[in-house]
């Protein structure tokens, strides 16, 4: 690991967006000895989730700028929870706006490099006048179980820009606040005393990629957890999995990344060990599939034919158990990998869209994550609850608008047969739409070349984390952010993998020049039922569907039937995702009452606003069901 | 609407005593007293059991809290006259009928012909209002009181050219205290004409006078195709029951169909009282019950919220005539 002298014009240039970052990896769990595995026991893995200590400042020059120093002192510090968004811990205003970006009004800014007239804007976010900065310290001892092994961190979400120190050494750099940034921290971490340095910065050029509809929040607001990597470590796992056209063979193809410890401790040559590859089924525990591999950098098993699968889909989440087993020379394993697959297909055949050979209805749901005591950081009760209401209601379908989320989600929905499209953390509505108006003058990532690898890497990224998730029927390029050869550089990435699943993008729409090379299907939000029957009965040769229809703010969700019935009337329509899932609200205690209320934008003295915009949901942001939730359950009732 | 000439299919029996007052009108029968009057123009007291049901004379309902998608598409800008009218009315006239004999002239000195109550099998009290809108419509509002005590009313509104799209068009009661809950033969949940294939028909209890927690008040509560509504209280305003009797026994009114299924909604707040408030915590403490028997609702619309506009075949159309009815049932004890 070379040296690297943290700087904060990273901020400012679209072009860093990781720095010594380890590369994305599959979310599968590992193990270390049958015993654990056995009881699904994570002992390679230590939460750092609790209190931290905590300054605030509002902008980086008035931030401690030496504060990763062991021996800084924090008499001056707080505390905060992590996982927490800063702003709901009391140290930041809470602000919701939509599609404008959050400085509206208050400073005027242009994306580096998007226009002729604008160069690099050095000093942008990293000398701006509010810009506020979370320095986070933790001090931790490494639990005995970890010691000895090389030692990563994951931050599994961080808004908007980290920079990493442990020791006082630095460690790294990221963007990107809804995937997970993992970092290697052997070469500093000792057994006691370890002090762990996080400085967080509210806004970067990411900022321009994160305009998403939501309350505007920073922070450390996802798990932190450090995991440790036995001698040998599958460092990414890729179960390529397809149902075949008989409906009853599926296909198994894989390829492992491994790593060893040899660097770092010394160890055996990773040739000498073998790998193990097992398939049961998850309801029997029978094993349907075993093969043995010898081990390498790189483990590449082609295509095998299974017997006898059972398809994955709605009503029918059938899963297997794949165990990958690194077996040294005495036949023990040394590390065991898991995760849970499935075998379905999905593709366009004759231009309708077609999962396991039958047209696909999807009767979905945006879903945001929310809770309204705590925003953004949710819980496996809430995922358990809105899980609950999918199946109560019909719903078969989510999008996970509009950023990846937590990895459990997936977990789920491959386990509740519920359909996913997994959208990238990207949306740049107020660099392109303007007083409901296309206007893309400066529009990033646009066809900006500075912003191109920041973007890939987004969908790189979300690719990697969960392509092993057999509910992911549709990978989703990001939302509402116009089109440009960026855009179509995500796409030209996951078309590389061929992984089978098909690439949503709507924002195409606005932009035709981008037709044939973005997005797979014809996708538009809020289009009326007149609209989408004149793309129906014209010319159009994609697959149609509405990623964003039935738009639920306050009393509304009339006229669902003239949405349902074109389902009956033109097959290449199949279905839409209703905006949204749950209303976005805070809980707080109301100052005169000393009751419970529910707060939305312009209730924090936060401006410019877009007020109760955020409250689209099937449910109340409480949780309970909207009146309308009826007419759901009803007509996707009638096409499940 | 000829209603003086109108029969009643019913015994012809004289069980209704009728009194010309100067300022009001009384009806009296068995276990019920209504009265009417001419200064306010509409029904001041309806008593059945000895409890009272009127806060205020019921008036045309003209106004739905703005909704979001009917802010969102400028509906309610451009139905904004809708509101005043809703606000202020004024009675234009007043025709009374016995067993369909027209009774004018009624008013002083020429009640002095009476010499005291009259009896009637059936009596009918007319109020033609306009409306505070450019230009003015005219809505008729025809109450006829039965021997039972049954009253069925009749509402026209008569539309007019140039007006604008109403968001609603119905009968609001104010009644004097909080209900405790009502019980309805309809669609279960809340239902609007765009969004109630999901609604279950059957017999539905809701206790208290939920108002749906939409993040900013606005209507809700709608339930559409109802054969009936009956409305339970145990509290009265009248000042020597209360201590001794207050919340002690429970008492109900019903609202029936005439032919047709209404629409209703029954809350603890005026259209304008959701209208004022941007949380749900502004609403003042509920003390009222405010039931509002609907002849036309406009849809909620669900397109989007920016825009578009609910789909045409559900919207009310302000230069066509509405007419609808229903019956006031007083239920015994």
């Amino acid at each position: 690991m070379s040296v690297i002298t943290p700087q904060l014009s990273w901020l400012d240039d679209p072009e860093v967006f990781r720095v010594n970052m380890l590369p994305a990896h599959s979310d599968h769990r590992f193990y270390e000895s049958e015993a654990d595995f056995a009881e699904r026991k994570d002992s390679l893995y230590q939460s750092l989730n609790g209190e931290w200590q905590f300054f605030w400042s509002k902008n980086a020059a008035e931030r401690p700028a030496d504060f990763y120093r062991e021996d800084f002192d924090t008499s001056a510090f707080n505390t905060i929870s992590v996982p927490c968004h800063i702003e709901l811990a009391g140290y930041d205003r809470i602000h919701y706006i939509n599609t404008m970006y959050p400085w509206e009004g208050h400073q005027y800014r242009r994306p580096a490099f998007s226009l002729e007239s604008v160069g690099a804007q050095p000093g942008q976010f990293s000398e701006a006048e509010y810009n506020p900065v979370g320095s986070y310290r933790l001090r931790f001892d490494l639990e005995e179980r970890m010691l000895g092994k090389r030692v990563c961190i994951s931050f599994e979400g961080v808004e908007q820009a980290m920079y990493v120190w442990l020791n006082g050494q630095f460690i790294g750099y990221g963007e990107d606040s809804f995937t997970p940034s993992d970092f290697d921290l052997t070469p500093y971490i000792r057994e006691k005393g370890n002090v762990l340095a996080v400085e967080v910065h509210k806004r970067s050029s990411a900022a321009y990629l994160e305009d998403q509809d939501f309350f505007r929040f920073s922070g450390i607001f996802r798990n932190v957890t450090l995991y440790a990597k036995p001698q040998i470590h599958v460092e990414d796992l890729w179960a390529r999995t397809k149902l075949k056209e008989d409906g009853k063979s599926g296909e198994l193809a894989l390829r492992l990344r491994l790593s060893e410890a040899g660097e770092h401790t010394g160890g055996e040559s990773i040739l000498a060990y073998k790998v193990s590859v097992l398939l049961k089924d998850k309801k029997s525990g029978n094993a349907l599939f075993e093969k043995i591999l010898p081990a390498a950098e790189t483990v590449q098993m082609e295509p095998e034919i299974l017997r006898d699968i059972q398809p994955w889909e709605y009503k029918h989440p059938n899963l297997y158990d794949l165990e990958i087993r690194l077996l040294s020379a005495d036949g023990k394993a040394a590390e065991i990998a898991a995760c849970e697959i499935g075998f379905c297909r999905i593709a366009i055949e004759d231009g309708i869209m077609k999962l396991n050979g039958k047209r696909l209805i999807v009767n979905g749901v945006n879903r945001h994550e929310w809770n309204a005591r705590t925003g953004r950081v949710t819980g496996m009760e809430d995922m358990l609850s809105d899980m609950a209401c999918f199946h109560e209601n019909h719903i078969n379908s989510v999008r996970t608008c509009h950023y990846p989320n937590q990895i459990p989600w997936y977990e789920l929905c491959d386990r509740e047969g519920i359909y996913v499209m997994a959208e990238t953390n990207l949306e740049s509505h107020g660099s392109w739409q303007k007083m409901n108006r296309v206007e893309p003058s400066w529009n990033v990532p646009g066809s900006v070349p500075q912003w191109k690898e920041a973007v890939v890497d987004r969908m790189r990224t979300n690719f990697e984390t969960f392509k092993n998730h057999v509910c992911i029927l549709f990978w989703s390029l990001g939302n509402e952010s116009y089109a440009g050869d960026n855009i179509q550089a995500m796409q030209e990435f996951l078309e590389e993998k061929q992984d089978g699943r098909l690439i949503h993008y709507e924002g195409v729409f606005h932009n035709r020049a981008y037709d044939k090379t973005i997005s797979h299907m014809e996708s538009r939000m809020y289009a009326s039922p007149k609209q989408v029957r004149e793309y129906l009965e014209g010319d159009g040769t994609k697959p149609f569907i509405l990623c964003e229809y039935m738009h639920d703010m306050g009393n509304s969700l009339g006229g669902m039937k003239s949405y349902m019935d074109l389902l009956d009337q033109f097959e290449h329509y199949q279905g839409g995702f209703i905006w949204d899932f749950i209303d976005q609200a805070i809980l707080v205690k109301d100052e005169i009452t000393g009751r419970e209320v529910l707060r939305y934008g312009g209730d924090f003295d936060d401006r410019p606003s877009d007020y109760e915009f955020s409250g689209n949901g099937i449910l109340f942001a409480d949780r309970t069901p909207k009146p309308a939730i009826q007419e759901v359950k009803y007509y996707y009732g009638l096409y499940e | 609407m000829d209603y003086m000439n109108r029969k009643q299919n019913q015994d012809t029996q004289r069980k209704l005593k009728v009194v010309f007052g100067d300022v009001v009108l009384g009806v009296h029968g068995d276990g019920f007293e209504y009265l009417f009057s001419y200064a306010v123009g509409g029904m001041v007291s309806l008593t059945a059991g000895g409890r009272e049901w009127l806060y205020r004379a019921p008036r045309p309902a003209f106004w739905r809290a703005t909704t979001d998608n009917d802010r969102g598409s400028g509906f309610s800008f451009r139905s904004a006259m809708w509101m005043g009218a809703d606000q202020f009315v004024k009675t234009e006239r007043i025709r009374i009928g016995i067993d369909g004999e027209d009774m004018d002239p009624f008013l002083a000195p020429d009640n002095n012909r009476f010499l005291g109550e009259k009896e009637a099998a059936f009596l009918t009290v007319a109020f033609l209002y306009t409306t505070a809108t450019t230009p003015a419509a005219e809505v008729e509002v025809i109450y006829t009181v039965e021997g039972t005590g049954r009253i069925q009313v009749d509402v026209k509104f008569h539309g007019k050219k140039g007006l604008p799209q109403l968001p609603v068009f119905g009968m609001r009661f104010v009644m004097p205290t909080k209900a405790d809950g009502y019980c309805y033969y309809g669609l279960s949940g809340e239902t609007y004409p765009d969004r109630m294939a999901g609604g279950e028909k059957g017999e539905w209890k809701v206790d208290g006078l939920p108002v749906t927690p939409y993040l900013v008040p606005q209507d809700c509560g709608v339930h559409m195709d109802t054969d009936w509504l009956q409305v339970y209280r145990s509290s009265v305003l009248a000042n020597e029951v209360q201590g001794k009797d207050r919340g002690r026994s429970t008492f109900s009114l019903r609202f029936e169909k005439v032919n047709t299924p209404f629409a209703f909604s029954c809350l603890p707040y005026t259209a304008l009282e959701l209208e004022s408030a941007t949380h749900q915590e502004e609403l003042p403490p509920a003390r009222r019950t405010v039931t509002c028997i609907l002849g036309a609702v406009r849809g909620v619309g669900g397109i989007d919220s920016w825009g578009s506009d609910v789909e045409e075949q559900w919207h009310i159309d302000g230069e066509k005539d509405i007419a609808y009815s229903f019956a006031i049932v007083p239920v015994r004890e």
